[in-house]
């Protein structure tokens, strides 16, 4: 179709035949199965460069919660290394599962998008109650967290949204600071490849005036905030 | 960024002036040798006609100027050098028309060089007589592009200046000669002769360069008479003092040390078209004392120290490299002269050598933004990160500049060769990454050779398929290989065989300068040459290293890779699929293209398998090269770098098995081949530091990253922690391209609105509308790293 190949879901299941027999890598197939050992090899071969710069593993996703237990073997492995783990998260998942891994997270990067529930719901499809009750669970036990808020005009910039952010986040202890995240386009290519529309394609990435004022305005809740 | 109007006018100056031909010094030395002077020994000649030029050249005095001084009669006015090297005619209009690197050739030196210069020199040049001394093999294996000859049009020259001159006038020399001289016994020594004539000839040649500095303080002086801003007067009059004390006396301050510099770079570079200029290396350390004092008895301050230091940049940008034809253009097309000045790096008692000169350099880099003069930071354990964060943000502006070397790395290298530990430590790195020991080597680089020509040549049983001839040994018909080790001894034949061709061919053309171009004022200039009595091209610097430069790895890697790969262990293919497959240049199956280019492990991606390949390709090369005797008392050795030249030797290769397709350029340094390297910059870096660095006596390694990548504090963080971290894995050298993709296919499409864009090339930078196109495609097609 218009010279690009896509494909028909409704036919497709996955073999992932098309993209081994095409040569010229115009199909790729996003993801594959590994065990612990052959992520631990992948995380092991930066070593030299988290020594140097005192960095370390991210581990992200989509929501890598949802592979706990997996999580918790390479996050034990890691810890074996002393190697650094970050974990990047939306926090939508059972305390338990948080429980089950964060005695070897060394930092959490903890997405806060919406404070109004009913709003949440709206543009997420679930509620936020869960995600600020583990939000406020893991700071309460100590967990050293990163809040990460995108910054989407018209959905979550409001003032009235910041300011709930703020009063909440400077309750928390724990709360090393928030990164204002300007939204970006950049999940678009995404949508496309699963052959979903982007529903907010029309919403336009905030300026750095807007940003500046935005961080003003959570900094006067005494967090530290960087704009990203 | 602050420059004064003076140095504002003077860079424009520079950037506005165009490249020129100039006939001077042809003329000046065609009247020369056409004195019948009798018996005069070889040395003794070339400081007379030294001599000659420096008594005869136009002195040019540009207006606003500090630093006086130009190779030729006015800014970027190249000079040539007829008796190295005759232009013909057709040559003079190659230079004067081709679109890239070129040289106004006026009409009235088209008539000079058809009335004089040519009928004198030509069928008399060192390159006539080199051509026709070396054997048909050699010109054999020289036109079907297996190597090329550093000497066939310029001069040895590869080395850099240390102290010297800034606590010995050319009076001191010429002292330190007569010492010599006196001294010489001519009862027991049998050279004492020519170590007389050679001494003769240096003590000469010191005094041309005192008289030529005379002249420029005569020019000034009159100029002075016509000057009525009070100003300049005072300037002039300054100036006229400098140009007297130096470069008869030792400097006494910052000016004059950096005058004195200039003159004796001046004289080296027209001595001889010398390749890779000539240097004055570790500029911190010896302007420190000057620059410490000056502010403290207040006859220097920063900002003026700085102000000169600018104009010192200047000078550099005028002098555009010798106008190169044939091969050579080809294997060096640039404008850039490759003088490299370095920062940092370690004091001779292993101290941190960054000092507030340093930074006070890095100021002027970033500020002057011009291709010449080169400039590197030296980065060692004991250097803070600071320094290297300081010089981060400069490279993150994207023209190519200061590259990053592993100055810990240079003195095990250096070590390893045999060099006093002391000696390394006031050594660096020149030209684009080559090492040595400043002011006491000699380190020739004798030319690229080309590696992947080779595995052709293999694959064909020593024949080279682009002329049908046989050029190579017959090491076995590839389609009866049964193992891939047959395949790669075979390969390791033919290496050596190659490799004795060149090194033969270099036996003889090191005699042919030892005999017939001396150069007794670089001579004066590199120790040990006046204490042995003999000239720097004879084996009188105190070490003597001859080089030659292995070119595509990456591909060849890759190469190699495919077919142990494809043809020998998953047999996919036999050998003679595959060859029938390269023959077509894969026109009857794209498919298979793709597969060797996507199904195959590529060099680049931290991946054990291509790299241990690597690994065997560079100890076959290492053990071909490395110790091996040159006729001048010293060794040889690897270095891995190409200049432009991966374009040109790529043009004589057809289809490789690593997927590339016939005539397309090589890999350049030691990065993996355009486009192979898939898993980011720290893959490459392991890949890469997998070499045994410290065996060679220099690596290239180029990495292009995206503005938004470096544009965070954050950011220029990271860039550190990499250069640290690929230094610790013992790597010997990096560099920055720092653009996106977009700007450069822009800047090709509309070279106009893009002048002023600088790339990083390999080892030097240059203007990106300035190369050639397959370079220009070459570069952005080179990695683009969008994430760390």
């Amino acid at each position: 179709m218009n010279g690009m190949a896509s494909t028909d879901r409704s036919k497709c299941d996955d073999c992932g035949i098309c993209c081994d027999t095409c040569y010229n890598n115009a199909r790729e197939m996003t993801g594959r199965v590994m065990t612990v050992s052959q992520v631990m090899a992948e995380i092991e071969r930066d070593v030299p460069f988290y020594d140097q710069s005192g960095g370390g593993v991210t581990f992200s996703g989509g929501e890598p919660l949802l592979q706990s237990r997996f999580l918790r073997e390479l996050l034990l492995a890691c810890r074996a290394h002393d190697i650094h783990t970050t974990v990047d998260t939306s926090g939508y998942a059972a305390w338990e599962t948080l429980e089950s891994v964060q005695e070897y997270v060394n930092l959490f990067l903890y997405d806060l998008k919406l404070m109004n529930d009913d709003r949440h719901i709206h543009y997420t499809g679930v509620s936020n109650r869960v995600i600020l009750r583990n939000l406020q669970r893991l700071s309460q036990s100590g967990y050293r967290i990163l809040v990460r808020i995108p910054l989407i005009p018209g959905v979550n910039d409001d003032e009235y949204n910041l300011r709930q952010s703020g009063s909440f986040l400077s309750t928390l202890p724990c709360i090393l600071g928030v990164e204002l995240i300007s939204y970006h386009h950049l999940a678009t290519a995404k949508y496309e490849a699963l052959g979903l529309s982007f529903p907010l394609s029309e919403t336009h990435s905030p300026n750095a005036d807007e940003m500046q004022h935005s961080a003003v305005l959570l900094s006067e809740f005494g967090l530290t905030v960087k704009v990203v | 960024m602050s420059m004064t109007d003076r140095v504002r006018k003077l860079r424009q100056q520079s950037l506005d002036s165009l490249e020129t031909l100039s006939g001077e010094r042809a003329e000046l030395m065609t009247a020369f040798y056409k004195q019948d002077l009798g018996l005069i020994s070889s040395p003794v000649r070339r400081a007379m006609a030294f001599h000659y030029l420096m008594e005869n050249k136009a002195i040019c005095i540009n207006d606003g100027e500090l630093i006086v001084g130009e190779k030729g009669p006015a800014p970027k006015a190249a000079p040539t050098f007829p008796e190295l090297c005759c232009h013909t005619l057709e040559d003079l209009d190659v230079l004067d028309t081709r679109e890239k690197i070129s040289f106004k050739v006026c009409s009235d030196l088209r008539d000079r060089y058809k009335k004089t210069i040519i009928p004198y020199w030509q069928g008399k040049s060192l390159r006539d007589l080199l051509f026709k001394e070396m054997r048909p093999e050699w010109m054999a294996a020289y036109n079907a592009g297996i190597f090329t000859e550093f000497m066939e049009q310029r001069a040895p020259g590869h080395t850099v200046l240390d102290n010297k001159i800034y606590n010995k006038g050319m009076l001191d020399f010429q002292a330190e000669i007569d010492t010599q001289l006196a001294a010489l016994d001519y009862l027991h020594d049998p050279e004492a002769y020519e170590k007389q004539e050679e001494l003769k000839a240096m003590h000469l040649a010191a005094g041309a360069l005192i008289r030529f500095a005379e002249r420029h303080a005569l020019k000034v002086l009159s100029l002075v008479k016509q000057e009525f801003d009070p100003l300049r007067k005072k300037e002039l009059q300054n100036i006229a003092e400098v140009c007297t004390q130096v470069p008869a006396h030792a400097p006494r301050n910052f000016w004059e040390a950096l005058q004195y510099y200039w003159f004796v770079h001046l004289g080296v570079t027209t001595e001889l078209n010398t390749w890779d200029a000539f240097c004055p290396g570790r500029l911190d350390q010896h302007l420190l004392p000057f620059y410490e004092q000056g502010l403290n008895d207040g006859s220097l301050s920063r900002p003026f120290a700085e102000e000169l230091l600018q104009c010192f940049w200047i000078k550099f940008n005028n002098q555009p490299a010798p106008p190169k034809v044939g091969v050579t253009a080809l294997e060096s097309s640039t404008y850039t002269d490759f003088a490299q000045i370095n920062l940092g790096g370690l004091r001779p008692d292993g101290s941190d050598g960054v000092n507030e000169v340093t930074y006070l350099l890095l100021d002027v880099i970033e500020e002057m933004r011009l291709i010449q003069p080169s400039t590197s930071i030296q980065v060692s354990k004991k250097n803070p990160d600071r320094f290297i964060k300081r010089a981060a943000r400069i490279i993150r502006t994207g023209f190519g500049q200061p590259s990053v070397f592993n100055a810990d790395l240079i003195v095990q290298e250096l070590v390893r060769m045999g060099k006093d530990l002391i000696d390394a430590r006031c050594g660096g790195s020149s030209g684009c990454v080559e090492v040595g020991a400043f002011g006491k080597e000699n380190y020739n680089l004798t030319g690229y050779f080309n590696l992947p020509k080779v595995l052709e040549i293999t694959l064909h049983n020593g024949i080279d398929p682009r002329t049908g001839q046989q050029i190579g040994l017959e090491t076995g018909d590839p389609r009866n290989f049964i193992r891939y080790d047959d395949l790669f001894v075979a390969f390791e034949k033919q290496l050596n065989y190659f490799i004795d061709i060149k090194v033969r061919g270099n036996n003889v053309i090191e005699r042919l300068y030892a005999h017939y171009m001396p150069c007794p004022f670089l001579s004066l200039l590199i120790d040990d040459c006046i204490v042995r009595g003999k000239d720097y091209h004879n084996g009188g610097a105190r070490y003597n290293t001859s080089y030659i430069q292995g070119v595509g790895i990456g591909t060849m890697t890759d190469s190699l890779t495919a077919l142990k790969y494809h043809v020998y262990d998953q047999m996919t293919f036999s050998m003679a699929d595959l060859l029938k497959l390269l023959e077509t240049d894969f026109t009857k199956d794209e498919r298979t293209r793709q597969l060797l280019l996507n199904r195959t492990p590529k060099f680049g991606n931290d991946d054990d398998y291509p790299d241990s390949l690597m690994t065997s390709l560079f100890d076959v090369y290492f053990n071909a090269v490395d110790g091996r005797h040159n006729t001048r008392g010293g060794q040889y050795h690897i270095n891995l770098l190409p200049t432009t030249v991966h374009i040109y030797f790529g043009s004589v290769i057809g289809a490789t098995p690593d997927g590339r397709l016939a005539g397309t350029s090589l890999s350049e340094g030691v990065s993996p081949v355009q486009g192979a390297d898939k898993r980011g910059p720290t893959a490459v870096l392991r890949s890469v530091a997998k070499m045994d660095h410290v065996r060679t006596g220099g690596t290239l390694l180029n990495q292009k990253f995206t503005p938004q990548l470096l544009s965070t504090d954050d950011g220029l963080d990271k860039l550190v922690q990499l250069i640290r971290t690929y230094f610790k894995l013992d790597g010997h050298h990096i560099q920055f391209n720092v653009v996106d993709a977009e700007t450069l296919r822009a800047a090709q499409k509309d070279p106009d609105q893009y002048r002023s864009l600088i790339v990083r090339v390999a080892g030097y930078s240059d203007y990106f509308c300035d190369l050639i196109p397959t370079l220009q495609d070459e570069i952005i097609a080179r990695t683009e790293q969008k994430e760390f």
